[in-house]
C-alpha cells in the first residue's frame, strides 16, 4: 500500500494502519530489531511497540519516508531495551555494533564539547555525503539497518574479512572527521 | 562522547540517505557502466530459432541425436511468513547462489542498445515490444552451430571475441537471470528440435545442452505430432500466454533443426497500487485521445531525467524494476530510442543507475496507465543492418559445426519476434517470442520536493531483473489495443 495512504489511515485513527505498516515495513523493522537484540521475542515486542509509538506520533507527524520513520523508532526502542536490560541479558548484536562504533568516538585528545544529538546526526550525514556510493551504502546498511557483515560481504561479492576491513576504515574515517569538526568548533 | 551517542547520531541521519541504502548495493566505481540484461517482473518471452532445411534432398542416414532434458537449479521458495527467519535466510542463500559477476558488460550494452534501436524504432505508431535477452540467447545458439564468417558476424554483433567467451557469457547470464522461487519467475529456456533423418555433430549438440541449458528433441519434420510437441513445449515454457503465436510456429519437412529459446517472467510490485484509486483518464495516442484506466500512487523515491525525458521506476517485490520513460512533449518514443543519453540511461545496469547525475529523491505522484501491449515483427532486415548477413544466404553460409554432411546447403529463412507485456495494480506479466527459421538454400530539472509523473502520452518502458540488466523494452502508443 502507498505510504501516503498508510499515513492517512493513522491520521484517521484506522487500526488498519498498523496491519498495513506491518505488512509493508514489518520485515524491515523485525530485521533491524533482531540483528540488534538477537532474541525473537524481544525483537517482536520492539516491532509491536514501533506501531504503538507510530500511532502516538501520527497525527500530527506526516513522515516523508515512512521506512526511515519506523526504522528509527525500532532502533530507538532497541537501544532503550539494551540500556535497560543489558546487565541481565546479553544482546550480542547491539554489543558488537556499539563496540565497533567505539572506533568512531573522537579521540580523548580532541576538545570535549557538548553536541546535540541532531547536530551529530547532521555531521554524520555530511560525512556520508562525501563517501563513494558503495561505501555510503555499506556503512548505512551495517550501522543503520544492522545488516551482518557476512551478508553485506555476500551482497558486495567480496570476502567477509575484506568487508570488515572496509567497515573499519570507514569508522576510523568518521572518527577523524568528527575530530576535525571538534577542532573547528573550538577554534 | 560514547558509542551510544554515535549510535543515536546514526539513527537520525537524513531520510534520503536511509532511503538510498534501501536498495541494491552500489558497486565500487568501475570505468565502464554495466548494462542491462536481467529479468524482472511480469514478463514472459519465448524465442524460437529454428528450422534448418536442406535443398538437395539427399537422404541422410538416421543417427541417434542426444535427447536430453535440461536440469535447472533448485531454488528455495520465498517464505510466506515474514517472521520465519530461518526460511528467509535459506531463501536468501538460494538467491545468492545464482548471482554471477558479469564484470564489464559493455559487450551486452552495445548489443542491447544497437539492436533495440534497429528493431524498435520503426513502429509505424503502433506498439512494439522487444526482448533483447531472448534474442541474445537465440543468436548465441545460432553462433554455436555456425563457423567462419557466419559465426564471426554474429560474434561481432554480440560483442564476443570468441565462441568460448560467448558460451561463458551465456551461461553466466542464464544463471544471473534465473529465478523460480514462488515470488518471482524468470526462466530462460532453450531447446533443440532435430530432424530425425539427419546426422548431427554430437559435440555441438552437447555444448548446446550443457552451456545453454537446452533440452533436445528429435522427430519427423513436418509431422503434426512433432509440431504439436514444439508448440506444447513453447506453451509450457511461456505459461500459455502466447498460445496463438505458438500455434503459428511450424516446422516443415525441409526443416533441419529448430532452436527454440524462451523467457518467462512474472512478478509482483513491491508496493502495489491501490485498486480503489484506479480511475479512467485520457491518454493521448498518436491518432487521438482515449479513455484508459490509470493507476495512481504517491511514493518517496528517486526521480530521473535527461535532456529529453523523465523517468520513474516501479520496484518488484523480490528485485528488479520496471522503468517508465516519458519523452518530453514533441519527442516520440522512437526518437528517444535513438537519443544517446536515453540509450545510456536505458542500458545502464540498475546497480549503476543510482550514479546517474540527473536525479534526486522526492515524493512522486505516479499516474500509470494499465496496459496490455504486444507486437510481432521480422528481425531479418534489422539483423542484416546490424551486419549479420551470411547465415541468410546458403551460398556463403557456414553451418559446418552442425551437420555431419557438410555439403548440405543451409540458410536461415525466418527470424520473427513477438512479445507481450501487461501491467496492472498487482504487478506485471509479459510474453514474447522469436522464431528464426533456417532453411536451405528532457525535460527541465524537477521540483525539489514533489512531482507529478503522468504517463498520458506515448512512452517507453523497460523491465529489468534481479541482475539489473534489461529483459524487455517497449514502445507504448496505445495502452489498450
Amino acid at each position: 500500500m502507498d505510504d501516503l495512504i498508510i499515513i492517512e489511515l493513522y491520521h484517521r485513527r484506522e487500526e488498519q494502519a498498523i496491519a498495513e505498516s506491518d505488512k509493508k515495513y514489518g520485515g524491515m523493522c523485525r530485521s533491524i530489531a533482531l540483528r540488534l537484540l538477537g532474541y525473537r521475542e524481544d525483537a517482536e515486542e520492539c516491532v509491536n511497540d514501533t506501531w504503538y509509538a507510530a500511532w502516538n506520533k501520527m497525527p500530527p507527524e506526516r513522515p516523508s519516508f515512512l521506512g526511515a520513520f519506523f526504522g528509527r523508532i525500532t532502533r530507538n526502542l532497541s537501544v532503550s531495551r539494551w540500556r535497560r536490560d543489558h546487565a541481565q541479558k546479553r544482546y550480542d548484536g547491539m554489543e558488537i555494533m556499539l563496540s565497533e562504533l567505539e572506533d568512531c568516538v573522537p579521540s580523548p585528545d580532541a576538545p570535549e564539547q557538548e553536541i546535540e544529538r541532531h547536530q551529530l546526526a547532521e555531521l554524520i550525514s555530511t560525512w556520508l555525503d562525501g563517501l563513494e556510493q558503495e561505501e555510503q551504502w555499506l556503512f548505512i546498511r551495517r550501522y543503520w539497518y544492522g545488516d551482518l557483515v557476512k551478508d553485506l560481504a555476500a551482497e558486495t561479492e567480496e570476502k567477509a574479512n575484506s568487508c570488515a576491513q572496509r567497515l573499519r576504515r570507514l569508522r576510523v574515517s568518521l572518527r577523524d572527521f568528527l575530530d576535525a569538526k571538534s577542532i573547528e568548533v573550538e577554534l | 562522547m560514547k558509542s551510544n551517542d554515535i549510535y543515536d547520531g546514526i539513527t537520525d541521519i537524513r531520510d534520503d540517505l536511509i532511503a538510498g541504502a534501501n536498495a541494491e548495493p552500489k558497486k565500487r566505481k568501475r570505468q565502464i557502466k554495466q548494462l542491462w540484461f536481467s529479468a524482472v517482473a511480469a514478463v514472459l518471452v519465448f524465442a524460437v530459432v529454428g528450422g534448418i532445411m536442406f535443398r538437395s534432398g539427399g537422404r541422410v542416414e538416421l543417427h541417434t541425436a542426444a535427447i536430453a532434458q535440461a536440469v535447472y537449479p533448485e531454488m528455495v521458495q520465498y517464505p510466506s511468513d515474514p517472521s520465519d527467519y530461518a526460511a528467509i535466510d535459506a531463501w536468501y542463500s538460494s538467491k545468492a547462489a545464482q548471482r554471477r559477476d558479469l564484470g564489464d558488460v559493455s559487450d551486452l550494452q552495445s548489443f542491447f542498445s544497437r539492436s533495440s534501436a534497429a528493431f524498435l524504432t520503426d513502429t509505424e505508431e503502433k506498439n512494439k515490444v522487444y526482448s533483447p535477452l531472448n534474442v541474445y540467447m537465440a543468436l548465441s545458439m545460432l553462433a554455436q552451430v555456425t563457423d567462419g564468417q557466419s559465426r564471426e558476424q554474429i560474434l561481432t554483433l554480440l560483442g564476443s571475441d570468441s565462441m568460448e567467451d560467448l558460451r561463458k557469457r551465456v551461461n553466466d547470464v542464464w544463471n544471473a537471470n534465473y529465478r523460480d522461487d514462488g515470488a518471482l519467475t524468470s526462466i530462460l529456456a532453450n531447446s533443440l528440435w532435430l530432424n530425425e533423418n539427419l546426422e548431427f555433430k554430437q559435440d555441438a549438440m552437447d555444448i548446446l545442452a550443457e552451456d545453454f541449458y537446452a533440452s533436445s528433441y528429435r522427430g519427423k519434420m513436418g509431422s503434426g505430432e512433432f509440431n504439436q510437441a514444439l508448440q506444447d513445449w513453447l506453451n509450457e515454457q511461456t505459461g500459455g500466454l502466447l498460445q496463438e503465436q505458438a500455434g503459428n510456429v511450424k516446422m516443415d519437412r525441409n526443416t533441419i533443426l529448430a532452436l527454440a529459446s524462451t523467457v518467462y517472467y512474472t512478478g509482483k510490485w513491491n508496493n502495489d497500487f491501490w485498486k480503489e484509486a484506479t480511475a479512467s483518464q485520457t491518454f493521448h495516442t498518436p491518432t487521438g485521445d482515449r479513455e484508459i484506466d490509470f493507476m495512481h500512487q504517491s511514493e518517496w523515491d528517486l526521480y530521473f531525467w535527461g535532456d529529453h525525458f523523465t523517468s520513474v521506476r516501479q520496484r518488484f517485490e523480490t528485485g528488479g524494476y520496471m522503468w517508465f520513460l516519458l519523452p518530453e512533449k514533441g519527442v516520440t518514443p522512437e526518437e528517444l530510442l535513438n537519443d544517446a543519453e536515453a540509450q545510456e540511461f536505458l542500458f545502464t545496469n540498475d546497480k549503476y543507475k543510482n550514479d546517474w547525475p540527473k536525479m534526486h529523491s522526492l515524493t512522486i505522484n505516479k499516474s500509470i496507465p494499465k496496459f496490455d501491449v504486444s507486437s510481432q515483427f521480422d528481425l531479418i532486415s534489422g539483423l542484416m543492418s546490424l551486419g549479420v548477413t551470411d547465415v541468410f544466404d546458403s551460398t556463403v553460409s557456414d553451418f559446418t559445426p552442425m551437420l555431419e554432411d557438410e555439403s548440405i546447403p543451409v540458410r536461415v529463412s525466418e527470424v520473427s519476434h513477438a512479445a507481450r507485456v501487461l501491467i496492472d495494480e498487482d504487478g506485471s506479466t509479459a510474453a514474447a517470442f522469436t522464431v528464426i527459421m533456417m532453411t536451405e538454400g528532457a525535460p527541465t530539472a524537477p521540483p525539489e520536493e514533489e512531482v507529478d509523473f503522468v504517463l498520458d502520452r506515448p512512452f517507453l518502458f523497460c523491465i529489468t531483473g534481479d541482475s539489473g540488466l534489461p529483459l524487455f523494452v517497449g514502445v507504448v502508443n496505445y495502452p489498450v489495443e
